[in-house]
């Protein structure tokens, strides 16, 4: 799941009094005096997916700039804050031109950057990235997978990085798929059984996009019934990235806001294997979904 | 609606049950079983439970109030809590799954204006659902020309479960439109747009438009459970 920035949009658009336009952003993320107005411009320039040809290489450059975490009354509470916004906004503009900046922040000694670079590679479909992500997690659950001292985080964004490899799937740059593919599910699997819930969801939702098979769909049916909300919200989320439609009826039955179980629904109507992209009218199987969205409605 | 009503003495008792939950999962458990006996008795309980700030019994108190009917549409518009953000719109919710024509207004201000996606979402589908039982055929004819515009300005909502919604409420305006032939184009017209992948795109929008298209276009209507 992705971190929600969308509480400092509130908080920003309070104190600067009006909403940005395009230009207004761009012209914060250029000036270098007022930190807090370049965060929430790079921020701005990613949830609008902007188009503007100097979008791009701004959000690169930001991506480079370092800083201890601000004060706290700032509404700001993460080091390197607008490295790690650029690097959110540059997995929402499909510029290829972020592949190798976002490459360098994957190996940044801040774990909160690797994971936005992470989760932007695997959002842009950057299949040079498979290679450095498995390296990350090949140390295993026990390594990469344990607790950061004294935070709640893990060594390796883990979550992150599991989730990028399920979204690249097995193409590889020149066009081939890969052949070989048990050391990287070898090293995946592996962390369908880590302690932390959130991340045995990641990983299944990972293996299941990886190989198809029902046993990894049907775990994250399973924790769709945890006792702890967050890691059903998880698990709908990681079902609907993954389209496994058998998921449907108990995706409809979940304990959560129905907002959460639309988005999951539409998610196995979109992702599935199985959807005729040729097809304008939906399939038997996707009127089955569509009406179990309409009950949630 | 069930067969008989439960009788008043076991509804309290549940009412009871509802004050002394402990905590958040009582509460919906609570709640749970008094919406299955639904009395008119617990209209103000029920109402109640929808400012608790607890989704899940909130959820269960807008079923009850969705199964009582048109009995709570008064009170739901009575004890609307202007300053209490969730309780509003789980009011929406409880009267668009209601349809009584009394909560129009208040859908309608709803769909329009409401900053929250999941109540304007409530309202489209509330829109098309209404149950204007015993009108004529012009009083339906009215009440379509007051809902198509507001739907149709919706299918430029910036959010896609509510052009979704709104594709499903222009749908279920059929049901009780029943419009003659000429008026049934604009039905169509109107969602045109929301089917058409060059035009929308989000394609779970443009497929519930798809079907809710083909089914405009059967030759028998078809109704839904």
């Amino acid at each position: 799941m992705e971190p929600a920035v969308g509480s400092f949009f509130l908080l920003f658009s309070m104190s600067q009094g009006t909403p940005l336009n395009e230009a207004q952003a761009l012209d914060w993320l250029r000036q270098l005096e007022d930190p807090g107005q370049r965060y929430y411009a790079a921020w701005w320039l990613g949830r609008m997916r902007s188009h503007h040809p100097e979008a791009a290489p701004l959000l690169i450059q930001a991506l480079a700039e370092r800083g201890p975490r601000p004060d706290p009354a700032s509404g700001i509470d993460e080091p390197n804050p607008i490295a790690r916004n650029a690097a959110r906004a540059l997995g929402k503009l499909a510029d290829s031109r972020a592949t190798d900046p976002l490459l360098e922040a994957l190996e940044s000694s801040d774990d909160g950057l690797r994971e936005a670079a992470a989760r932007s590679l695997g959002q842009l479909g950057a299949i040079k990235a498979r290679r450095p992500m498995l390296r990350r997690l090949a140390p295993g659950p026990l390594v990469a997978g344990a607790p950061r001292p004294g935070t709640s985080r893990l060594m390796e964004p883990c979550e992150a990085l599991l989730e990028a490899l399920g979204a690249l799937g097995w193409q590889e740059e020149d066009g081939s798929t890969v052949t070989d593919r048990e050391p990287l599910l070898a090293v995946v699997r592996a962390y369908a059984d880590h302690e932390r819930p959130l991340i045995r969801s990641a990983a299944c939702r990972s293996l299941l996009q990886l190989t198809q098979e029902d046993g990894w769909g049907e775990q994250l049916v399973h924790l769709l019934q945890h006792n702890e909300l967050q890691v059903r919200r998880a698990a709908l989320l990681d079902l609907g990235a993954t389209g496994w439609r058998l998921a449907g009826t108990a995706i409809a039955r979940t304990l959560a806001e129905n907002s959460l179980k639309l988005i999951a629904l539409r998610g196995l109507v979109e992702n599935s294997p199985a959807r005729n992209q040729a097809s304008p009218s939906p399939s038997p199987e996707e009127v089955e979904l569509l009406l179990a969205m309409d009950d949630l409605l | 609606m069930p067969s008989a009503l439960p009788d008043s003495r076991q509804v309290q008792v549940l009412m009871d049950a509802v004050q002394a939950a402990q905590t958040a999962d009582d509460l919906t458990d609570a709640v749970e079983d008094l919406s299955a006996c639904p009395h008119p008795m617990a209209i103000p309980c029920l109402i109640q439970v929808l400012g608790f700030n607890n989704p899940g019994a909130a959820v269960a108190a807008v079923d009850g109030l969705v199964a009582i009917g048109s009995a709570a549409v008064p009170a739901i518009l009575a004890n609307l809590d202007e300053y209490n953000y969730g309780a509003r719109a789980w009011s929406v919710r409880a009267l668009a799954g209601i349809g009584d024509l009394r909560g129009l207004p208040l859908l309608e201000r709803a769909l329009a204006q409401d900053i929250g996606p999941s109540v304007r979402r409530a309202a489209a589908r509330g829109m098309g659902g209404l149950q204007p039982h015993g009108f004529t055929a012009q009083q339906r004819q009215e009440l379509a020309e007051r809902i198509l515009p507001q739907l149709k300005a919706a299918c430029g909502d910036e959010e896609w479960i509510v052009r979704y919604a709104v594709a499903v409420g222009l749908e279920s305006m059929e049901h009780w439109w029943r419009p003659p032939a000429a008026q049934r184009q604009r039905l169509l017209d109107t969602l045109e747009p929301l089917a058409d992948p060059q035009r929308e795109a989000v394609p779970v929008v443009w497929l519930r438009a798809r079907l809710a298209l083909n089914h405009l276009a059967a030759p028998s209507p078809v109704t839904r459970a």
